[in-house]
Protein backbone atom coordinates (compact mmCIF):
# COMPACT_ATOMS: atom_id res chain seq x y z
CA UNK A 1 0.00 0.00 0.00
CA UNK A 2 2.58 2.42 0.69
CA UNK A 3 3.89 1.44 -2.39
CA UNK A 4 0.72 2.52 -3.99
CA UNK A 5 0.66 5.61 -2.24
CA UNK A 6 4.20 6.46 -3.94
CA UNK A 7 2.77 5.63 -7.27
CA UNK A 8 -0.14 7.96 -6.58
CA UNK A 9 2.13 10.58 -5.49
CA UNK A 10 4.37 10.21 -8.27
CA UNK A 11 1.67 9.83 -10.60
CA UNK A 12 -0.32 13.35 -9.31
CA UNK A 13 3.44 15.30 -10.12
CA UNK A 14 3.08 13.29 -13.63
CA UNK A 15 0.05 14.16 -14.68
CA UNK A 16 0.56 18.24 -14.43
CA UNK A 17 3.53 18.34 -16.90
CA UNK A 18 1.56 16.04 -18.79
CA UNK A 19 -1.39 17.69 -18.91
CA UNK A 20 0.00 21.20 -19.71
CA UNK A 21 1.67 19.45 -22.72
CA UNK A 22 -1.44 17.93 -23.55
CA UNK A 23 -3.28 21.41 -23.42
CA UNK A 24 -0.68 23.15 -25.25
CA UNK A 25 -1.26 20.42 -28.23
CA UNK A 26 -5.04 21.21 -27.95
CA UNK A 27 -4.75 25.11 -28.28
CA UNK A 28 -1.84 24.57 -31.13
CA UNK A 29 -2.72 27.84 -32.64
CA UNK A 30 -1.93 29.73 -29.69
CA UNK A 31 1.12 27.65 -28.94
CA UNK A 32 4.50 30.34 -29.63
CA UNK A 33 5.14 30.54 -33.35
CA UNK A 34 7.36 27.90 -35.04
CA UNK A 35 7.48 25.38 -31.99
CA UNK A 36 5.92 22.38 -34.17
CA UNK A 37 7.15 19.15 -32.13
CA UNK A 38 7.69 18.86 -28.59
CA UNK A 39 9.99 16.12 -26.69
CA UNK A 40 8.43 13.30 -25.71
CA UNK A 41 11.81 12.36 -23.71
CA UNK A 42 10.26 13.12 -20.87
CA UNK A 43 7.01 11.06 -20.99
CA UNK A 44 9.63 7.95 -22.19
CA UNK A 45 11.44 8.48 -18.94
CA UNK A 46 8.66 8.10 -17.13
CA UNK A 47 6.80 4.78 -18.64
CA UNK A 48 10.41 3.50 -18.10
CA UNK A 49 10.04 4.06 -14.71
CA UNK A 50 6.42 3.41 -13.87
CA UNK A 51 7.23 -0.23 -15.92
CA UNK A 52 10.41 -0.82 -13.40
CA UNK A 53 8.33 -0.17 -10.36
CA UNK A 54 5.69 -2.19 -11.76
CA UNK A 55 8.40 -4.83 -12.06
CA UNK A 56 9.49 -4.86 -8.54
CA UNK A 57 5.96 -4.91 -7.18
CA UNK A 58 5.25 -8.14 -9.02
CA UNK A 59 8.42 -9.60 -8.06
CA UNK A 60 7.54 -8.73 -4.60
CA UNK A 61 3.93 -10.21 -4.84
CA UNK A 62 5.55 -13.19 -5.49
CA UNK A 63 8.23 -13.18 -2.81
CA UNK A 64 5.50 -12.89 -0.32
CA UNK A 65 3.05 -15.34 -1.58
CA UNK A 66 5.59 -17.61 -1.63
CA UNK A 67 6.62 -16.85 1.84
CA UNK A 68 2.80 -16.92 3.36
CA UNK A 69 2.30 -20.32 2.33
CA UNK A 70 5.27 -21.68 4.03
CA UNK A 71 4.23 -19.65 7.22
CA UNK A 72 0.43 -20.38 7.00
CA UNK A 73 0.67 -23.96 7.62
CA UNK A 74 2.61 -23.30 10.53
CA UNK A 75 0.43 -20.57 12.16
CA UNK A 76 -2.27 -22.48 11.60
CA UNK A 77 -0.67 -25.54 13.48
CA UNK A 78 0.43 -23.31 16.34
CA UNK A 79 -3.59 -22.44 16.76
CA UNK A 80 -3.59 -26.45 18.53
CA UNK A 81 -1.66 -25.48 21.26
CA UNK A 82 -3.53 -21.93 22.35
CA UNK A 83 -6.50 -22.96 22.25
CA UNK A 84 -6.08 -25.57 25.44
CA UNK A 85 -4.69 -22.71 27.17
CA UNK A 86 -7.86 -20.54 26.64
CA UNK A 87 -10.18 -23.41 27.38
CA UNK A 88 -8.02 -23.74 31.19
CA UNK A 89 -6.93 -20.52 32.05
CA UNK A 90 -9.56 -18.37 29.87
CA UNK A 91 -8.54 -15.03 28.25
CA UNK A 92 -9.99 -12.47 30.95
CA UNK A 93 -9.08 -9.07 28.40
CA UNK A 94 -11.24 -7.39 31.53
CA UNK A 95 -9.28 -7.71 33.94
CA UNK A 96 -8.39 -5.38 36.27
CA UNK A 97 -5.03 -4.99 37.31
CA UNK A 98 -2.36 -2.67 38.39
CA UNK A 99 0.65 -3.53 35.97
CA UNK A 100 -0.08 -4.34 32.61
CA UNK A 101 2.39 -4.63 29.72
CA UNK A 102 1.24 -4.31 26.41
CA UNK A 103 3.33 -6.91 24.22
CA UNK A 104 3.21 -5.19 20.57
CA UNK A 105 3.71 -7.41 17.90
CA UNK A 106 4.49 -5.93 14.23
CA UNK A 107 6.63 -6.92 11.47
CA UNK A 108 10.19 -5.34 10.64
CA UNK A 109 10.04 -4.83 7.21
CA UNK A 110 7.02 -2.34 5.45
CA UNK A 111 5.45 -2.03 2.13
CA UNK A 112 2.75 -4.52 3.98
CA UNK A 113 -0.58 -2.37 4.65
CA UNK A 114 -1.87 -1.17 7.61
CA UNK A 115 -1.40 -4.30 9.70
CA UNK A 116 1.72 -2.38 11.96
CA UNK A 117 -0.39 0.53 12.15
CA UNK A 118 -3.12 -1.73 13.18
CA UNK A 119 -1.43 -2.96 15.82
CA UNK A 120 -0.16 0.47 17.04
CA UNK A 121 -3.47 1.92 16.93
CA UNK A 122 -5.03 -0.97 19.42
CA UNK A 123 -2.06 -1.17 21.68
CA UNK A 124 -2.20 2.93 22.68
CA UNK A 125 -5.92 2.25 23.01
CA UNK A 126 -5.03 -0.87 25.61
CA UNK A 127 -2.61 1.83 27.30
CA UNK A 128 -5.21 4.63 27.42
CA UNK A 129 -7.54 1.79 29.31
CA UNK A 130 -5.11 1.01 31.30
CA UNK A 131 -3.88 4.08 32.68
CA UNK A 132 -5.09 5.38 36.09
CA UNK A 133 -3.60 6.85 39.30
CA UNK A 134 -2.69 3.89 40.52
CA UNK A 135 -2.22 1.65 37.50
CA UNK A 136 0.90 1.98 35.29
CA UNK A 137 1.01 0.01 31.94
CA UNK A 138 4.18 -0.26 29.55
CA UNK A 139 5.33 -1.60 26.40
CA UNK A 140 6.99 -4.34 25.25
CA UNK A 141 7.56 -4.21 20.65
CA UNK A 142 8.36 -6.60 18.66
CA UNK A 143 9.72 -5.53 15.17
CA UNK A 144 11.21 -2.23 14.10
CA UNK A 145 7.72 -0.48 12.60
CA UNK A 146 5.59 -0.78 15.82
CA UNK A 147 8.46 0.53 17.67
CA UNK A 148 9.39 3.24 15.33
CA UNK A 149 5.53 4.81 15.78
CA UNK A 150 5.73 3.97 19.59
CA UNK A 151 9.10 5.59 20.05
CA UNK A 152 8.01 9.44 19.07
CA UNK A 153 4.76 9.65 21.46
CA UNK A 154 5.74 7.37 24.30
CA UNK A 155 9.30 6.48 24.92
CA UNK A 156 9.17 6.78 28.24
CA UNK A 157 6.62 3.81 28.48
CA UNK A 158 8.72 1.24 26.38
CA UNK A 159 10.18 -1.08 28.67
CA UNK A 160 11.56 -3.42 26.09
CA UNK A 161 12.26 -3.62 22.55
CA UNK A 162 13.11 -6.55 20.10
CA UNK A 163 13.71 -6.24 16.55
CA UNK A 164 15.48 -8.43 13.32
CA UNK A 165 12.88 -11.90 14.90
CA UNK A 166 12.51 -12.99 11.50
CA UNK A 167 15.60 -12.98 10.00
CA UNK A 168 15.87 -16.92 10.85
CA UNK A 169 12.74 -18.82 10.14
CA UNK A 170 10.46 -18.68 13.39
CA UNK A 171 10.50 -21.77 15.59
CA UNK A 172 9.25 -22.42 19.22
CA UNK A 173 12.60 -22.63 20.80
CA UNK A 174 14.14 -18.94 19.50
CA UNK A 175 9.89 -17.49 20.48
CA UNK A 176 10.57 -19.41 23.85
CA UNK A 177 13.89 -17.82 24.72
CA UNK A 178 12.34 -14.26 23.68
CA UNK A 179 9.40 -14.89 25.64
CA UNK A 180 12.07 -15.80 28.75
CA UNK A 181 13.53 -12.88 28.18
CA UNK A 182 10.94 -10.48 28.31
CA UNK A 183 9.29 -12.12 31.66
CA UNK A 184 12.78 -11.28 33.26
CA UNK A 185 13.23 -7.95 32.06
CA UNK A 186 9.34 -6.65 33.16
CA UNK A 187 7.47 -7.02 36.37
CA UNK A 188 3.86 -7.24 34.91
CA UNK A 189 0.58 -8.70 36.12
CA UNK A 190 -1.12 -9.09 33.20
CA UNK A 191 0.15 -8.76 29.66
CA UNK A 192 -1.98 -7.83 26.72
CA UNK A 193 -0.35 -9.30 23.47
CA UNK A 194 -1.66 -7.32 20.64
CA UNK A 195 -1.24 -8.89 17.13
CA UNK A 196 -2.88 -9.80 13.78
CA UNK A 197 -4.78 -12.78 13.27
CA UNK A 198 -4.48 -14.24 9.84
CA UNK A 199 -8.26 -14.74 8.73
CA UNK A 200 -7.27 -15.16 5.20
CA UNK A 201 -5.08 -13.74 2.53
CA UNK A 202 -7.53 -9.96 2.92
CA UNK A 203 -8.63 -10.42 6.12
CA UNK A 204 -6.47 -9.53 9.56
CA UNK A 205 -8.83 -9.57 12.92
CA UNK A 206 -6.55 -7.41 15.26
CA UNK A 207 -6.61 -9.52 18.10
CA UNK A 208 -5.92 -9.02 21.94
CA UNK A 209 -4.31 -12.10 23.97
CA UNK A 210 -4.29 -11.42 27.68
CA UNK A 211 -1.60 -13.65 29.64
CA UNK A 212 -2.22 -13.32 33.86
CA UNK A 213 0.32 -13.23 36.46
CA UNK A 214 0.30 -16.16 38.69
CA UNK A 215 -0.51 -14.51 41.33
CA UNK A 216 -3.63 -12.99 39.73
CA UNK A 217 -4.31 -16.38 38.59
CA UNK A 218 -4.44 -17.61 42.06
CA UNK A 219 -6.51 -14.70 43.61
CA UNK A 220 -9.09 -14.92 40.79
CA UNK A 221 -9.93 -18.53 41.14
CA UNK A 222 -10.01 -18.48 45.02
CA UNK A 223 -12.61 -15.59 44.30
CA UNK A 224 -14.55 -17.43 42.15
CA UNK A 225 -14.05 -14.74 39.02
CA UNK A 226 -14.34 -16.26 35.95
CA UNK A 227 -11.24 -17.98 36.87
CA UNK A 228 -13.02 -19.92 39.61
CA UNK A 229 -13.62 -23.16 37.53
CA UNK A 230 -9.89 -23.79 37.58
CA UNK A 231 -10.19 -24.49 41.00
CA UNK A 232 -11.72 -27.71 40.52
CA UNK A 233 -8.84 -28.90 39.04
CA UNK A 234 -6.66 -30.89 41.76
CA UNK A 235 -2.96 -29.38 41.27
CA UNK A 236 -0.65 -32.04 40.67
CA UNK A 237 3.37 -32.49 40.01
CA UNK A 238 4.99 -30.02 41.92
CA UNK A 239 6.24 -28.67 45.33
CA UNK A 240 3.47 -26.17 45.15
CA UNK A 241 0.48 -25.14 43.86
CA UNK A 242 2.20 -21.40 43.00
CA UNK A 243 4.99 -22.71 41.33
CA UNK A 244 2.67 -24.95 39.02
CA UNK A 245 1.19 -21.91 38.59
CA UNK A 246 4.26 -19.68 37.57
CA UNK A 247 5.30 -22.39 35.17
CA UNK A 248 1.87 -22.59 33.19
CA UNK A 249 1.44 -19.06 32.89
CA UNK A 250 5.38 -18.97 31.39
CA UNK A 251 4.37 -21.94 29.22
CA UNK A 252 1.27 -20.38 28.22
CA UNK A 253 2.96 -16.89 27.18
CA UNK A 254 5.40 -18.25 25.36
CA UNK A 255 2.97 -20.38 23.37
CA UNK A 256 0.53 -17.37 22.91
CA UNK A 257 4.06 -15.36 21.45
CA UNK A 258 4.85 -18.42 19.47
CA UNK A 259 1.07 -18.58 18.08
CA UNK A 260 0.75 -14.71 17.87
CA UNK A 261 4.04 -14.27 15.70
CA UNK A 262 3.41 -16.44 13.54
CA UNK A 263 0.17 -14.77 13.26
CA UNK A 264 1.73 -11.53 12.75
CA UNK A 265 4.41 -13.17 10.11
CA UNK A 266 1.31 -14.53 8.47
CA UNK A 267 -0.50 -11.45 8.00
CA UNK A 268 2.68 -9.46 7.54
CA UNK A 269 2.69 -11.88 4.04
CA UNK A 270 -0.33 -11.66 3.15
CA UNK A 271 -1.06 -7.87 3.54
CA UNK A 272 2.07 -7.51 1.34
CA UNK A 273 0.82 -9.22 -0.89
CA UNK A 274 -2.26 -7.50 -1.63
CA UNK A 275 -0.78 -4.13 -1.18
CA UNK A 276 2.06 -5.05 -3.88
CA UNK A 277 -0.86 -6.84 -5.93
CA UNK A 278 -2.65 -3.28 -5.87
CA UNK A 279 0.64 -1.59 -6.65
CA UNK A 280 1.00 -3.70 -9.58
CA UNK A 281 -2.09 -2.68 -11.06
CA UNK A 282 -1.94 1.06 -10.34
CA UNK A 283 1.47 0.78 -12.51
CA UNK A 284 -0.50 -0.65 -14.83
CA UNK A 285 -3.18 1.87 -15.10
CA UNK A 286 -0.25 4.68 -15.11
CA UNK A 287 1.20 2.95 -17.26
CA UNK A 288 -1.81 3.10 -19.99
CA UNK A 289 -2.69 6.69 -19.06
CA UNK A 290 1.20 7.25 -20.07
CA UNK A 291 0.98 5.35 -23.23
CA UNK A 292 -2.01 7.22 -24.25
CA UNK A 293 -0.59 10.83 -24.00
CA UNK A 294 2.60 9.43 -25.24
CA UNK A 295 0.90 8.07 -28.11
CA UNK A 296 -1.28 11.14 -29.06
CA UNK A 297 1.16 13.82 -28.66
CA UNK A 298 3.45 11.67 -31.31
CA UNK A 299 0.70 11.48 -34.02
CA UNK A 300 -0.13 14.99 -32.95
CA UNK A 301 3.06 16.58 -34.36
CA UNK A 302 3.09 13.63 -36.94
CA UNK A 303 -0.17 15.06 -37.87
CA UNK A 304 1.25 18.96 -37.77
CA UNK A 305 4.22 17.84 -39.65
CA UNK A 306 1.98 16.26 -42.54
CA UNK A 307 0.27 19.57 -42.99
CA UNK A 308 3.27 21.41 -43.45
CA UNK A 309 4.13 19.45 -45.70
CA UNK A 310 0.87 18.79 -48.03
CA UNK A 311 -0.06 22.95 -47.10
CA UNK A 312 3.60 23.64 -48.83
CA UNK A 313 3.33 21.53 -51.55
CA UNK A 314 -0.34 23.08 -52.37
CA UNK A 315 0.73 26.51 -51.98
CA UNK A 316 3.68 25.12 -54.57
CA UNK A 317 0.67 23.82 -57.37
CA UNK A 318 -0.77 27.22 -57.07
CA UNK A 319 2.44 28.84 -58.86
CA UNK A 320 2.46 27.31 -62.46
CA UNK A 321 6.04 26.45 -64.12
CA UNK B 1 -16.33 -44.68 28.53
CA UNK B 2 -14.44 -43.84 26.32
CA UNK B 3 -10.96 -41.42 27.13
CA UNK B 4 -9.83 -39.39 24.62
CA UNK B 5 -5.75 -38.21 24.71
CA UNK B 6 -4.58 -34.99 22.82
CA UNK B 7 -1.10 -33.90 22.69
CA UNK B 8 0.33 -30.86 21.66
CA UNK B 9 3.40 -29.35 20.55
CA UNK B 10 3.83 -25.99 19.37
CA UNK B 11 3.94 -27.14 15.92
CA UNK B 12 1.88 -29.93 15.54
CA UNK B 13 -0.35 -32.08 17.18
CA UNK B 14 1.27 -35.48 17.83
CA UNK B 15 -1.41 -37.67 19.12
CA UNK B 16 -5.23 -36.78 18.66
CA UNK B 17 -7.70 -39.98 19.21
CA UNK B 18 -9.33 -42.19 21.59
CA UNK B 19 -7.04 -44.11 24.28
CA UNK B 20 -7.35 -47.11 27.17
CA UNK B 21 -4.96 -45.98 29.58
CA UNK B 22 -2.26 -43.41 29.48
CA UNK B 23 1.07 -43.76 32.29
CA UNK B 24 1.96 -39.95 32.29
CA UNK B 25 5.48 -38.74 33.36
CA UNK B 26 4.80 -35.83 36.06
CA UNK B 27 6.85 -34.28 38.41
CA UNK B 28 6.05 -35.67 41.45
CA UNK B 29 6.24 -39.72 39.61
CA UNK B 30 3.58 -41.36 36.86
CA UNK B 31 0.20 -41.67 37.37
CA UNK B 32 -1.68 -43.62 35.33
CA UNK B 33 -5.10 -42.49 34.20
CA UNK B 34 -8.33 -44.33 33.27
CA UNK B 35 -11.30 -43.01 32.08
CA UNK B 36 -13.70 -41.03 34.95
CA UNK B 37 -10.05 -39.73 36.21
CA UNK B 38 -10.90 -36.79 38.27
CA UNK B 39 -9.72 -33.61 37.34
CA UNK B 40 -7.00 -32.96 37.50
CA UNK B 41 -3.75 -30.20 36.05
CA UNK B 42 -0.78 -31.16 36.39
CA UNK B 43 3.20 -30.19 35.12
CA UNK B 44 4.36 -33.15 33.04
CA UNK B 45 8.43 -33.84 33.19
CA UNK B 46 10.93 -34.83 30.46
CA UNK B 47 9.80 -38.42 30.15
CA UNK B 48 8.17 -41.25 28.55
CA UNK B 49 4.15 -41.45 28.14
CA UNK B 50 3.11 -44.54 27.63
CA UNK B 51 -0.40 -45.09 26.05
CA UNK B 52 -2.15 -48.33 25.83
CA UNK B 53 -4.38 -49.42 22.89
CA UNK B 54 -6.64 -51.98 23.76
CA UNK B 55 -3.34 -54.39 24.05
CA UNK B 56 -1.20 -52.74 22.74
CA UNK B 57 1.18 -50.32 24.70
CA UNK B 58 3.17 -47.25 23.05
CA UNK B 59 5.70 -44.97 23.83
CA UNK B 60 6.37 -41.26 23.78
CA UNK B 61 9.15 -39.13 24.72
CA UNK B 62 8.23 -35.73 26.17
CA UNK B 63 10.13 -32.85 26.46
CA UNK B 64 8.29 -31.17 29.56
CA UNK B 65 5.16 -29.58 29.68
CA UNK B 66 1.49 -29.30 31.17
CA UNK B 67 -1.39 -31.53 31.11
CA UNK B 68 -4.98 -31.28 31.97
CA UNK B 69 -7.32 -34.02 32.43
CA UNK B 70 -10.97 -33.45 32.79
CA UNK B 71 -14.44 -35.37 31.49
CA UNK B 72 -12.42 -38.08 30.05
CA UNK B 73 -10.63 -35.31 27.67
CA UNK B 74 -6.60 -35.71 28.32
CA UNK B 75 -4.92 -32.93 27.04
CA UNK B 76 -0.60 -32.64 27.46
CA UNK B 77 0.45 -29.56 25.96
CA UNK B 78 4.60 -30.12 25.64
CA UNK B 79 7.42 -28.50 24.10
CA UNK B 80 8.32 -31.14 22.62
CA UNK B 81 7.19 -35.04 21.79
CA UNK B 82 8.50 -37.86 19.69
CA UNK B 83 6.45 -41.20 19.00
CA UNK B 84 8.60 -43.59 20.35
CA UNK B 85 8.45 -45.75 16.78
CA UNK B 86 9.29 -42.67 15.20
CA UNK B 87 12.73 -42.02 16.72
CA UNK B 88 16.15 -43.13 14.53
CA UNK B 89 17.97 -45.15 17.70
CA UNK B 90 21.10 -44.41 15.73
CA UNK B 91 20.60 -40.89 15.94
CA UNK B 92 19.04 -40.84 19.46
CA UNK B 93 21.91 -43.19 20.95
CA UNK B 94 24.68 -40.80 19.51
CA UNK B 95 22.83 -37.89 20.54
CA UNK B 96 23.23 -39.54 24.26
CA UNK B 97 26.69 -39.79 24.06
CA UNK B 98 27.24 -36.54 22.72
CA UNK B 99 25.36 -35.32 25.79
CA UNK B 100 27.10 -37.40 27.82
CA UNK B 101 30.61 -36.06 26.80
CA UNK B 102 29.23 -32.21 27.16
CA UNK B 103 27.95 -33.18 30.64
CA UNK B 104 31.56 -34.00 32.00
CA UNK B 105 32.92 -30.93 30.01
CA UNK B 106 30.51 -28.76 31.78
CA UNK B 107 31.81 -25.85 33.74
CA UNK B 108 30.27 -23.64 35.89
CA UNK B 109 26.08 -24.40 37.51
CA UNK B 110 24.43 -22.48 34.36
CA UNK B 111 26.67 -25.66 31.88
CA UNK B 112 25.77 -28.43 34.25
CA UNK B 113 21.93 -27.90 34.58
CA UNK B 114 21.79 -27.46 30.82
CA UNK B 115 24.11 -30.67 29.91
CA UNK B 116 21.49 -32.11 32.44
CA UNK B 117 18.48 -31.76 30.98
CA UNK B 118 19.92 -32.63 27.31
CA UNK B 119 21.15 -35.79 29.16
CA UNK B 120 17.87 -36.39 30.38
CA UNK B 121 16.02 -35.56 27.12
CA UNK B 122 18.49 -37.88 25.43
CA UNK B 123 18.11 -40.35 27.77
CA UNK B 124 14.44 -40.34 27.71
CA UNK B 125 14.13 -40.87 24.01
CA UNK B 126 16.72 -43.88 24.30
CA UNK B 127 14.22 -45.30 26.51
CA UNK B 128 11.35 -44.59 24.44
CA UNK B 129 12.65 -47.38 22.01
CA UNK B 130 13.66 -49.72 24.13
CA UNK B 131 10.45 -50.25 25.78
CA UNK B 132 9.17 -51.58 22.31
CA UNK B 133 11.67 -54.05 22.02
Amino acid sequence: MAMAAVLRREGRRLTQPINALHSSLISQDQAPHGSRSISTQVVRNRMKSVKNIQKITKAMKMVAASKLRAVQTRAENSRGLWQPFTALLGDNPSTDVKKNVVVTVSSDKGLCGGINSTSVKISRVLHKLNSGPDKETKYVILGEKAKAQLVRDSKKDIELSLTELQKNPLNYTQVSVLADDILKNVEYDALRIVFNKFHSVVQFLPTVSTVLSPEVIEREAESGGKLGELDSYEIEGGETKSEILQNLAEFQFSCVMYNAVLENACSEQGARMSAMDSSSRNAGDMLDRLTLTYNRTRQASITTELIEIISGASALEGFPG
Amino acid sequence: MTLNLCVLTPNRIVWDSEVKEIILPTNSGQIGVLPNHAPIASAVDIGILRIRLKDQWLTMALMGGFARINNNEITVLVNDAEKGSDIDPQEAQQTLEIAETNLNKAEGKRQTIEANLALRRARTRVEAINVIS
